[in-house]
């Protein structure tokens, strides 16, 4: 005779039926989408109004051809982005919003380095030494553009005076547009640069001494250590300005207002969009389209330096 | 249970922010009429009662938000139920006309009365932002004959009066006497570009200026000053709305202010106020705005002297442009508040008041019967900008009435003056702007 082992019969597994959506949103999970609701929505409100709004709208006026100041316009969908791409205005002031860019970026980035090499040595007078090369940052770019035009200034300046000094001429920085924007760039990473210092010389502190020693035991010279261990070591510092720094440049409008108002040969794109709205021409939609270009491009940079940079940065 | 704001629940929150930031992007200007002028039609402030306080958005020209402030004590003295608020609208005519166009996009914050320049008023005209001045100048018993009668006119168009003139001035040469004595030259300004082209050379190694002679700002009025050179040789940026800035004469004429830059090397270019370079002593003459006159007698060390503009090889007079700026009234306020502002306009452009204005700053006086006896004897000078008036031309209406003309004027002007561009290759692209818009902003405004 076998023993047949037989389990006691289960009951049947009822269903759970499924939850209401009175059962799902229970007197607690409501208390904290309100109290979510409470804390969330005046900054998602303010994001909306003051960052949402201005942009919607701005997409809009691009499609008009609306003078500013009058009270009518006319639709002209795509007309004003035709107009731009297929004017000379577009490459000049392309090419000179990449110049800007790449150079204020990568002189603010290199010296900003340097110096934050400098301020890290153990030598006498290096929290005076930070003081003084943040401060410019903090000071107002109008206060810093007139300061310079001072500078600048081939009648009068202190750098026309120095040259004088040697027998030569002042070039003429703010007549002529090509030195006009080498002098706001020489100024703005100037003002620029103390920002990239300090947080380079936050990353260099925080690197890890033990691995650095160890390279030094290793027998690397101070270059050796610099370039393959400080330098990797400082990705997540150098992709952080990378992103912050272009955002910036690309934005710059204070610097070149008040030092070329003209913006002739320093026209970027915000500069562009601002001329061509509030300077003589008063073309607000064509401005507004504008906009929406250098929209696009600060879009697709951030979403390129997430997606492909970011990859190659060491965060350990 | 814990809320879960996950990324989707986030983004949905956001997509119905930013739903509802598309609906109320339905703002902005009508899309639906013309943009023609809105204020054309006559006004009656008949029974219409002025309003108690108005604002005037002025930049000061010529320094002088003193001379302002003192004339509107007057005024609160005489219409004690008025009170005019001094606005610093911008420091020059650009600014405040870049706060006036946003005010009227904004539809809110409009002043009472607006200083417009030369440049400007048409422009508001066309978008319909000022109102014809026709029925309060009648209602007000405003002298307009009593005013300059080319400086009226420049605010004139379709029989219609839109402003008023308020600052007023030309342009004068300005010359360090001592510079000139030191030299051998005669106490005068230049008669004409070639007999200064003489003397250049004498006064730079005399005077140990930097330059014998500076061109103006490109920044500030380039096109405004040198229209005296275009006009000297024959040329002009437009005759009517045929843009000859490309013509020989006008090639010409700027061909010979590059070479007094690059080849003769006795002149140069001001970066920032040329009448500040000269009351600086950088440089022997210059030509400015009679705005300056006072600053610059206040300033210099040395002995100033002020003559009329120096002519050229076709033309050694009509070679003077007038320019300054006007006052308008918005068309955006109240009746009440354009009735009040008609009021300070009265007063503000009185003979005694212009008279006022005038001694502080050294603009020209608005009114034929302003009494300047006690204004010249303190300072002369100004009686020169008075007499030119008389030889004054009206401006090209490319530098008057194209948006932003004045601004590529001064980019072709840097590219002669500045980096030595081929003057025809430069004007013959300037030319091309010039038309571009005409045809695009300005044309299509034009009554025919």
């Amino acid at each position: 005779m076998t023993r047949q082992l037989t389990d006691r019969p289960r009951a049947a597994v009822e269903p759970k039926p499924a939850p209401t959506p009175r059962a799902r949103w229970s007197a607690r999970t409501r208390r904290d989408f309100f109290v979510f609701l409470a804390l969330a929505l005046p900054n998602l409100l303010l994001i909306g109004v003051f960052t949402y709004l201005p942009l919607f709208n701005n997409i809009y006026y691009s499609t008009l051809d609306w003078t500013l100041g009058s009270a009518s316009a006319t639709v002209v969908g795509f007309d004003n982005y035709v107009t731009f791409f297929t004017s000379s205005d577009a490459t000049k002031v392309l090419g000179t919003t990449a110049v800007f860019t790449l150079i204020t970026v990568g002189g603010s980035m290199v010296l900003g380095l340097l110096v934050a090499l400098a301020l890290n040595s153990k030598i006498r007078g290096t929290t005076f030494a930070r003081s003084a090369v943040f401060a410019p940052y903090v000071l107002s770019g109008v206060g810093v553009g007139l300061v310079w035009l001072f500078i600048f200034d081939p009648g009068y300046g202190v750098l026309a005076w120095l040259l004088r000094g040697i027998g030569q001429q002042s070039p003429q920085w703010i007549n002529d547009p090509q030195l006009s924007l080498v002098m706001v760039i020489i100024v703005y990473v100037w003002k620029n640069l103390g920002y990239c210092a300090v947080v380079y010389l936050a990353g260099l502190q925080s690197l890890p001494q033990d691995v650095m020693e160890a390279a030094s035991l290793d027998g690397a010279n101070g270059f050796r250590r610099f370039v393959s261990m400080a330098l990797p070591l400082l990705s997540p510092t150098t992709f952080f300005l990378l992103i912050t720094t272009m955002l910036s440049s690309l934005q710059a409008f204070d610097l070149i207002r008040i030092m070329t108002p003209l913006g002739n040969g320093t026209s970027t794109l915000i500069y562009e969009a601002y001329l061509q709205a509030f300077g003589a021409f008063n073309r607000a939609g064509y401005s507004a389209a504008i906009s929406v270009v250098l929209f696009a491009i600060l879009l697709i940079i951030t979403v390129l330096q997430l997606r492909f940079v970011e990859r190659k940065v060491h965060y350990s | 249970m814990a809320l879960n704001l996950d990324r989707r629940h986030f983004l949905g929150l956001a997509g119905a922010g930013a739903g509802a930031a598309a609906i109320s992007a339905c703002g902005g200007p009508s899309t639906g009429g013309s943009a023609a002028a809105t204020g054309a039609a006559d006004i009656d402030f008949s029974g219409v009662k002025p309003a108690a306080s108005i604002d005037f958005w002025s930049n000061h020209p010529g320094k002088s938000q003193d001379v302002e402030k003192a004339i509107i004590e007057k005024f609160h003295a005489k219409f004690p139920d008025i009170k005019v608020n001094l606005v610093t609208a911008g420091a020059n005519y650009e600014e405040i006309a870049q706060k006036f166009q946003t005010s009227q996009a904004a539809k809110s914050g409009l002043p009472g009365l607006v200083v417009l320049s030369d440049v400007w008023w048409f422009r508001y005209y066309s978008n319909g932002n000022i109102i014809a001045l026709d029925s309060l100048i009648k209602q007000l018993d405003i002298k307009v004959d009593d005013f300059q009668k080319s400086l009226v006119a420049d605010y004139k168009y379709e029989d219609k009066q839109w402003a008023l003139p308020y600052g007023r001035s030309t342009p004068l040469f300005y010359y360090n006497k001592d510079h000139f004595k030191a030299a051998g030259l005669p106490d005068r300004a230049p008669k004409t570009w070639q007999e200064f082209g003489e003397w250049a050379p004498k006064l730079q190694a005399s005077s140990g200026a930097q330059y014998a002679y500076i061109y103006p700002a490109l920044a500030g009025y380039a096109g405004w000053t040198l229209q005296n050179n275009l006009w000297g040789w024959g040329g002009s940026w437009s005759n009517e709305w045929t843009f000859n800035c490309d013509s020989e004469e006008s090639v010409a004429a700027l061909q010979w202010a590059q070479d007094s830059i690059f080849k003769d090397k006795w002149a140069g270019v001001s970066s920032k106020e040329a009448a500040d370079d000269f009351a600086a002593g950088i440089t022997s003459s210059t030509i400015s705005s009679t705005g300056s006159l006072l600053g610059v007698l206040k300033s210099a060390k040395f002995n100033v002297g002020v003559g009329y503009l120096p002519g050229g090889p076709k033309s050694e007079s009509p070679v003077c442009p007038t320019g300054g700026a006007g006052l308008g009234i918005p068309s955006g306020v109240s009746k009440e508040v354009q009735l009040a502002a008609a009021t300070f306009l009265k007063f503000m452009t009185e003979p005694e008041n212009t008279a006022q204005f005038s001694a502080a700053t050294g603009y020209m006086p608005t009114r034929t019967s302003a009494d300047m006896t006690a204004v010249l004897a303190a300072t002369p000078q100004i009686k020169t900008a008075m007499d030119q008036l008389a030889v004054t031309r009206v401006q090209d209406n490319a530098r008057v009435f194209l948006p932003g003309a004045d601004q590529e004027m001064a980019k072709a002007a840097a590219a002669i003056l500045t980096q030595q561009g081929d003057v025809k290759a430069t004007m013959t692209s300037l030319k091309a702007t010039l038309e571009g818009i005409y045809t695009k902003d300005v044309k299509p405004k034009l009554k025919s």
